[in-house]
């Protein structure tokens, strides 16, 4: 009886975590963000292959939204947050650019999956560097990983949490190191600066 | 039954239900402070860069709870509370692997600020884990309106091998290495009851570390 109740269960994962500021130089622009519907409510579902495991509902967008708010308010001088995509006819505060992030992919493991004693989450984002017209700066991907271990008295669920937080921590140092690697980034980056100063 | 005898029977049974374990420590030190720390802040951090690398964080507050336990005069800064301090910087994609990393770090401006406010001296980094390298023996357990009550015997062998780096946070060099191997077997037999007796592998490694640390950084030791 206890079997056939345990089989078909959903665990649900509604990511928390506290996310600290950048510790940085602020960069001298004023940039906007837009987060889509998509990425503000991202979720992530995986229905279980066999009646003993569980299906997972794994819901990042509030705590994506909170660490990229953190890292974009510590990063830029300015931030704005825009209620719609950028377009022709922008009426705006002046901005820099404007960041659109996306997930375009999250992978789990748990050590039901694969006997290692260790909760996976991958995350892959798209960032697309917008002017306030709409028209595209830059377009690039980036990964992120955490991990964490199993642990006595630790649940699945909490497990599974912890380790969305170190992917969420892992694609913020991410973006920070990574951000003026990319050369139209560096390009704009560059007369962005040069027209604050004129 | 007197007082002295339950003493004696607890100790006998607490001695009983541990198993076995072997420990190893070596010690390599450049450069050690002849007055202790001071005023100054330790703090102890785990490695966790690669899949293999994977420093459980009970063990790193383990050995920082051993140093504070036994100095009190010994601030350890909490691992999470450093690494939020200075985030992204020792994130395990961005930590500095190399003393010489920690000197380019320094050259950003806030990063050079906190770590003066933090009056940090040292930074122990701590490599390895605690690895399940054997088991055996099988149990089984079974319950009914009667009662319940499980049968069987089951071992294993768990292994912990840690190096603890020392680096110096005010000249940015490495100044000591602490390794320690520990291993252990535990047992389990079943008779109606199971009976863990459990090798402390992992608190063996931990005090070792925790012992040959505070060496280092206390002047009573």
């Amino acid at each position: 009886m206890l079997l056939l109740l345990n089989a078909c269960t959903t665990k649900q994962v509604i990511v928390e975590g506290k996310f600290p500021a950048p510790l940085m130089n602020k960069v001298p622009i004023s940039m906007g963000v837009f987060y889509e519907d998509a990425f503000a409510n991202h979720e992530f579902f995986d229905e279980t292959k066999n009646r003993q495991e569980s299906d997972w509902i794994v819901k990042t967008g509030q705590a994506q939204v909170a660490m990229w708010d953190t890292l974009f308010g510590g990063m830029f001088e300015g931030l704005e947050h825009l209620p719609s995509r950028p377009g022709p006819g922008y009426s705006g505060p002046p901005l820099d650019g404007v960041l659109v992030p996306h997930i375009e992919e999250l992978q789990y493991a748990i050590p039901a999956q694969t006997n290692v004693k260790v909760y996976e989450i991958w995350l892959r984002y798209r960032f697309e560097l917008l002017t306030t017209e709409g028209d595209t700066i830059a377009v690039w991907s980036m990964t992120a990983y955490g991990k964490t271990p199993t642990a006595f008295l630790q649940s699945s669920v909490k497990a599974v949490n912890l380790a969305a937080v170190m992917a969420l921590r892992d694609a913020g140092a991410h973006f920070v190191i990574d951000f003026t690697n990319h050369s139209a980034v560096r390009e704009w980056l560059q007369q962005s600066l040069e027209r604050s100063n004129e | 039954m007197n007082k002295t005898q339950v003493a004696l029977i607890t100790t006998a049974m607490a001695t009983l239900l541990n198993g076995c374990v072997t420990a190893t420590v070596d010690e390599m030190v450049f450069n050690e402070p002849t007055e202790g720390i001071g005023d100054a802040s330790v703090v102890i951090l785990g490695r966790r860069h690669g899949s293999d690398q994977d420093a459980e964080p009970d063990f790193i507050k383990c050995v920082a709870d051993h140093i504070s336990r036994r100095d009190k005069s010994i601030v350890v800064m909490s691992e999470l509370d450093f690494v939020n301090s200075f985030y992204p910087w020792f994130e395990p994609r961005t930590a500095p692997m190399h003393p010489s990393n920690l000197r380019t770090l320094m050259q950003h401006a806030p990063v050079a600020q906190r770590a003066a406010e933090l009056n940090t001296e040292y930074m122990i980094w701590i490599e390895g884990s605690t690895e399940r390298t054997d088991s055996a023996g099988s149990m089984s357990c079974a319950i009914s309106p009667a009662g319940g009550g499980c049968f069987g015997f089951a071992h294993w062998s768990d292994e912990a091998n840690y190096e603890a780096v020392i680096w110096d946070f005010t000249d940015l060099q490495e100044v000591g290495r602490v390794n320690t191997n520990a291993s252990g077997q535990s047992y389990m037999p079943a008779f109606i009851i199971p009976i863990p007796i459990i090798a402390p592998v992992q608190g063996t490694a931990c005090d070792g570390l925790g012992d040959q640390l505070l060496k280092y950084l206390s002047r009573n030791y």
